[in-house]
């Protein structure tokens, strides 16, 4: 994938990406991926670990939880509304 | 003040290919030229809900400004901090529901919010017609939400401080207008988007034309190859 944020979590970063690119198409696309199936989360912990320190720095972790808290009931709605609109494809 | 565009596309190949594409969309700018503005995609959580069988992601891209420049240069600097040429934070949520055959993503930005809020909202689906997941058609739908909320702040900093704002910008919004501001601002980057979707709709078709030909692995090599490229 493209570079992290923070240089010095690129290494993790990459190796996170691949066992997740690798985990999604060859497991969770074939209907295999259960949320036991955690072969790539030691490493997400490892990169996480590294990432959330760039995001405090920034304070990009703030930026994120604002938008989040002001989007919770729109993303309520969003997915309500999605899940009639399939319903009405559906039916 | 809101500003809404709706598109509607169909990619010929199948879901589950279409949904790879959008987490590999901005791995390379080798794979993907259309994606040279982004300068670093990140994952802050990914999960998979135990009772509905959804992944659940969350990202983080830094994208050099889309703020079109047209608009930095409505704004007077004591509001961009002549932030013209700054990078912007996208938060990028999905949630991919495989037996159901759909996907729901959401970008918005995180920073210059005050001046202009865009949301970005997708609708994968696999077609209920022929619902085999290997059927070669994807169809999604967006939409984009455009907000100003500019002269809302001014508005309020208006109140407070009437006569403070008079001799700081008052003026200069007492002859626009906030509302003509807004409106400018919304369309300015309501064109802009429209022409970004066609791009990033481009990309998308590249990465998916990969996959068609050299399938994962061989989207990883040719990513792993353009990295070593990059650190010689």
């Amino acid at each position: 994938m493209s570079q992290s944020l923070a240089k010095q979590c690129n290494e993790v970063k990459e190796r996170y990406d691949t066992c997740f690119l690798k985990w999604y198409s060859e497991k969770y696309l074939r209907g295999t991926g259960s949320a036991e199936d955690n072969e790539c989360s030691t490493l997400f912990k490892e990169y996480s670990k590294c990432l959330q320190v760039a995001l405090k720095e920034r304070g990009i972790d703030k930026l994120v939880e604002d938008a989040r808290e002001d989007n919770k009931d729109n993303d309520a709605a969003f997915l309500g509304r999605k899940k009639c609109e399939l319903f009405q494809v559906a039916s | 003040m809101v500003l809404t565009h709706t598109t509607n596309h169909a990619y010929s190949h199948p879901f589950p290919t279409v949904t790879l594409a959008f987490f590999l969309r901005y791995c390379s700018p080798q794979l993907n030229p259309f994606a040279s503005h982004v300068l670093s995609t990140d994952t802050i959580s990914s999960h998979v809900d135990p009772a509905t069988g959804r992944l659940h992601t969350t990202r983080i891209h830094l994208k050099k400004s889309r703020m079109p420049p047209a608009v930095m240069k409505l704004l007077p600097t004591s509001l961009t901090g002549g932030a013209a040429d700054k990078a912007s934070y996208i938060l990028e949520t999905s949630v991919v529901d495989i037996r159901e055959g759909w996907m729901a993503t959401e970008s918005r930005n995180l920073n210059f919010v005050g001046v202009l809020s865009v949301v970005e909202r997708q609708l994968y689906t696999a077609p209920v017609s022929t619902p085999t997941p290997t059927a070669a058609r994807t169809d999604v739908e967006t939409k984009v939400v455009f907000r100003s909320r500019l002269g809302e702040r001014i508005r309020d900093r208006l109140g407070q401080h009437a006569a403070a704002a008079q001799q700081e910008g008052g003026g200069w919004f007492a002859r626009l207008g906030a509302h003509g501001i807004q409106r400018s601002i919304e369309r300015l980057a309501s064109t802009k988007t429209v022409d970004q979707l066609g791009k990033s709709r481009e990309g998308m078709h590249m990465i998916l034309e990969r996959l068609r030909h050299t399938g994962l692995l061989g989207v990883l090599e040719q990513r792993k190859r353009a990295r070593a490229m990059e650190a010689m």
